[in-house]
């Protein structure tokens, strides 16, 4: 079943143009599943680097704005998402040309598996 | 003391009535608002006094309060410590979601797979490209419409050239 979900993801990454990676952490970035291309940038994936979202968003909940939902981040070669899916973060990563529209509109979509993965890490 | 308790005064009346004067404040106290610290007007000071150490405890617990609720609201980006994983600990915990996310993913199979069947209909991420792309030249358009008329022709001279008979008894030639 794990096979078939990644053949899934994986067929979202490559219909999506400009997308590279989705990954689904735990809250410190412990990846549970990962679906990448070659052109992913490795760095980008590390604990440390997805971890820093739930202290931005912890931070974020101060401004009186209501629950951080997604954190968009563009760079000049690459544009990160990250969706608050709270004990889990689901973080894609594309190039700098890639409509963000398109990565937000995976939300629903992307709910089973999202469900699913939250009866592991919530598990003691 | 006096001056005090009259501002107190002054500015509960004007609590009261609803009407702004000089000394309404414009933005609300938020200390007040969230925490119920009792007020001391001149008029309880002496039997206060007399349990003087309790008030003393109570507004010391009050201060830690307002201490604590400060420090949560304030976004102190140089304060935030950033807690990082040993590398041991991380092996270890993607080594047990493996195990269980096979098992959690197997177990929902039939829920995941009826809601993950992909859609037919696919967007186009730069609509712009598809459709400022150049159109097709007339030699090809002839190209393609004679190779279909070709093709149609030659599934139309199809034909079957019958020879021997359909059905034949099987297995009698032996006796």
């Amino acid at each position: 079943m794990v096979d078939e979900i990644k053949k899934t993801l994986q067929d979202i990454v490559t219909n999506i143009d400009g997308l590279y990676c989705i990954t689904f952490t735990d809250r410190d970035g412990v990846p549970l599943l990962k679906v990448n291309t070659e052109k992913a940038p490795e760095h980008v994936l590390k604990p440390s680097f997805i971890s820093t979202f739930c202290i931005a968003i912890d931070q974020g909940s101060k401004l009186g704005l209501g629950k951080t939902n997604n954190l968009i981040c563009t760079y000049n070669q690459y544009q990160v998402v990250q969706m608050n899916k709270l004990p889990l973060i689901v973080t894609f990563v594309a190039n700098q040309k890639c409509n963000i529209g398109q990565i937000l509109a995976l939300e629903s979509q992307l709910d089973p598996i999202v469900s699913s993965l939250t009866l592991i890490v919530s598990e003691p | 003391m006096g001056c005090c308790w009259s501002l107190f005064c002054k500015d509960d009346n004007s609590l009261q009535n609803c009407e702004p004067n000089e000394r309404t404040h414009l933005l609300v106290d938020p200390v007040s608002n969230n925490i119920n610290i009792q007020r001391v007007n001149s008029d309880d000071l002496p039997s206060r006094l007399s349990n003087d150490l309790p008030k003393k405890t109570d507004e010391q617990s009050a201060l830690t309060r307002i201490l604590q609720e400060t420090a949560t609201n304030v976004i102190d980006v140089a304060a935030l410590d950033t807690h990082n994983l040993q590398q041991h600990e991380y092996l270890e915990r993607v080594k047990t979601y493996n195990i269980k996310v096979q098992h959690v993913l197997t177990s929902n199979r039939a829920v995941l797979g009826t809601k993950l069947k992909s859609c037919l209909l696919q967007d186009i991420p730069q609509p712009e490209k598809c459709l400022a792309s150049d159109l097709i030249g007339s030699e090809d358009t002839n190209l393609v419409s004679q190779s279909v008329d070709a093709a149609l022709n030659a599934v139309n001279d199809i034909k079957v050239d019958h020879k021997e008979d359909l059905v034949v008894p099987f297995g009698l030639g032996l006796n």
